[in-house]
């Protein structure tokens, strides 16, 4: 996994302070959180780009492909007063739109393929913990034998197969990779829980299998389905800008993303060293938005790790 | 503990097996060569040609291609060995250092720059890299390393003497292995940047719980000093878990080694495997016996990281050792 969540490293020490007068485990939870000063400002951070990218269509004064046709404004570097802020690039496009549609992209990306790839996880590691067995046996090797390549490989691979790609292909295969690591964490704890006392009291009141699944294991395995699901975001955006810089992934012909943005300039036969003549800030704006965003996703990450899964339970 | 790596082995080469046996029946009926072929006889030629070697040799599309791929594994692996080498070294100077000055003003700019180290991929820090040191004619470059090739090469005329308009022989002895160590400085830079980041702040966490351990208290009470205290004691006990996340992250190193491989154009398996998979055409012809070599040695190479992971667990830990 390129961004596995640390754990054990909580980013504020004031974590393990004394919490008096809570009582639910969530609400203990949501204390910690909320004393993790760096962890509610990376969420802040982060939910106000998403929120800006969400509505960069109707915000944007034009489309991400239109071009500014004065020969002044081809190529042209970053200009701190004028109508292109950011510059435009070897045919007149102008970088910061093209940005923040390439965040838009990315960010419907990252999100729904991290739904996605959460809702398959629990519904399969459940089924797999739940059910024990041969079915659990099958269900895990499957997943062993998909971790066992590389993930980049595996994702170029399966980009070749689906060119062209678009952005709803781009997020299935995503969803149908990155279920691994939170099935096998949702399998851990419902198997472990299985037995317990809770479960035989709710079934000897006669629950059913999908209730006891629903209602009794899968609540407590919240935390750790939620601290997963937060790790995934940063890993799909940066396994997804990787893949793209390779040039495979969605085109930016079709749709601007940070990644395959970053990739253009790779692209043109010898290497970054463009012969089309892309300046540097053309990949220079989408790459500090990417890692301004990834800085905030795994910050976000680690502070929901260590406030859902406290080294030491109190 | 033999029996235990055995197990494991065979395990990893029966997982090996499926996962490539699965892989090849996908491409062998979904691209051209082999598409027309049935697949029982198709997939009996590859197997058989498994237990003759040809199979990881000869191609159907390219022909005999394995001096290419022993070639292309030669200089990856030499770039993942320097990498390793530069995480394990800063990561742990930049680890202990976090934890010795625990709470101070270093401390929290070491976590700042481990977080922006690890969020920054490492294609990015290579393209970064490249454009600010590398050596590119008429570029913004310092000119320090040369921007792209392998010893002795220069692909697209990158990493060519100026002044003569020759690229720079390879040499050979010590000469050869200083110009492949100049050569793979940057894109082993660019490669450990985010895992120096990951690993010293993993590091820096369990050597704070070493320092709070009773046993560090009582080599306090002896009178040892803090370095002592710190390095024997406290660093000791936390490589235990930090030898086997390096390891275990193998597969990450792997992958991001396949882009920076590519970004530098080293010539290694990243600019292979991109190359076999045919990426810029929309043919539906691949090599399938190519793609399923590359596969193996990706798929090799992780489950023997995580192999030697868990022996690396069983050599530094007493209490695995002798129980």
């Amino acid at each position: 996994m390129t961004a596995a969540a640390p754990s054990g490293a909580a980013p504020v020490p004031d974590a393990e302070a004394p919490l008096a007068g809570s009582r639910t485990a969530s609400s203990r939870a949501a204390r910690r959180l909320l004393r993790q000063p760096v962890t509610i400002a990376s969420a802040v951070v982060l939910t106000a780009i998403f929120a800006f990218g969400a509505f960069v269509p109707r915000l944007a004064p034009q489309g991400w492909n239109s071009i500014d046709l004065s020969a002044r404004w081809r190529n042209h570097p970053p200009v701190l007063s004028g109508w292109h802020l950011f510059g435009t690039d070897n045919i007149g496009r102008d970088v910061l739109v093209r940005t923040l549609y390439a965040l838009h992209t990315s960010e419907q990306t990252a999100l729904l393929a991290a739904l996605f790839a959460t809702v398959l996880g629990v519904a399969i590691g459940g089924a797999a913990g739940y059910a024990g067995g041969w079915s659990d046996a099958v269900l895990m090797r499957a997943a062993d034998l998909i971790g066992t390549f590389p993930a980049l490989m595996l994702l170029l691979a399966a980009y070749v197969f689906l060119q062209p790609v678009t952005v709803a292909r781009a997020t299935l295969v995503f969803a149908l990779y990155l279920w691994i690591p939170v099935a096998r964490i949702v399998r851990a704890n419902v198997a472990s829980l299985r037995e317990s006392e809770f479960v035989q009291a709710a079934r000897s009141l006669g629950a059913s299998d999908l209730r006891i699944l629903v209602r009794h294991l899968l609540p407590n395995a919240t935390g750790t389905i939620v601290v997963a699901a937060t790790s995934l975001l940063g890993q799909v955006i940066m396994l997804e800008a990787t893949v793209e810089f390779f040039g495979l992934g969605v085109s930016s012909q079709i749709q601007p993303t940070l990644g395959n943005l970053i990739g253009d300039v790779t692209q043109g036969g010898i290497g970054p060293f463009s012969p089309i003549g892309l300046g540097w800030w053309t990949w220079a704006c989408p790459a500090a938005l990417l890692v301004v965003v990834l800085v905030c996703a795994n910050l976000l990450g680690d502070g929901v790790d260590a406030a859902l899964r406290p080294a030491s339970p109190r | 503990m033999l029996t235990f790596v055995l197990r494991r082995l065979v395990l990893s080469v029966v997982v090996l097996f499926v996962a490539c046996s699965a892989s090849f029946c996908f491409f062998a009926t979904h691209y051209e060569p082999l598409r027309g072929v049935p697949l029982p006889h198709a997939y009996w030629q590859w197997l058989r040609g498994l237990a003759t070697g040809r199979s990881f040799t000869h191609g159907i599309v390219f022909g005999p291609f394995g001096g290419q791929v022993v070639d292309s594994l030669e200089r990856t692996l030499a770039l993942l060995a320097l990498t390793l080498v530069f995480v394990a070294v800063f990561a742990s100077l930049l680890g202990c250092l976090a934890a010795a000055t625990r709470g101070s003003a270093l401390d929290l700019l070491l976590r700042i720059g481990s977080y922006a180290a690890w969020a920054v991929p490492a294609f990015l820090l290579g393209l970064v890299l490249q454009q600010t040191l590398g050596k590119i004619a008429g570029g913004p470059g310092l000119g320090l390393f040369p921007p792209a090739g392998w010893a002795g090469q220069c692909p697209g005329g990158l990493g060519i003497d100026l002044h003569t308009f020759r690229c720079p022989a390879a040499g050979t002895g010590i000469a050869f292995v200083g110009q492949v160590l100049y050569h793979l400085t940057l894109p082993a830079v660019a490669l450990a940047g985010g895992f120096v980041g990951l690993h010293s702040r993993y590091l820096r966490a369990s050597l704070v719980d070493s320092l709070a351990a009773p046993y560090v208290t009582v080599a306090r009470a002896k009178g040892l000093p803090e370095r002592t205290v710190l390095l024997r004691h406290a660093l000791r006990n936390s490589l235990i878990a930090f030898v086997p996340a390096v390891l275990t992250d193998f597969g990450a190193i792997f992958g991001a080694s396949l882009a920076v491989d590519w970004v530098f154009r080293l010539g290694g398996l990243g600019g292979l495997f991109v190359g076999v998979l045919n990426v810029q055409s929309t043919s539906p012809v691949l090599d399938t016996y190519a793609v399923e070599v590359l596969l193996l040695i990706g798929g090799a190479g992780v489950l023997l990281a995580s192999l030697l992971g868990e022996l690396a667990i069983g050599f530094l830990d007493p209490r695995v050792r002798l129980g």
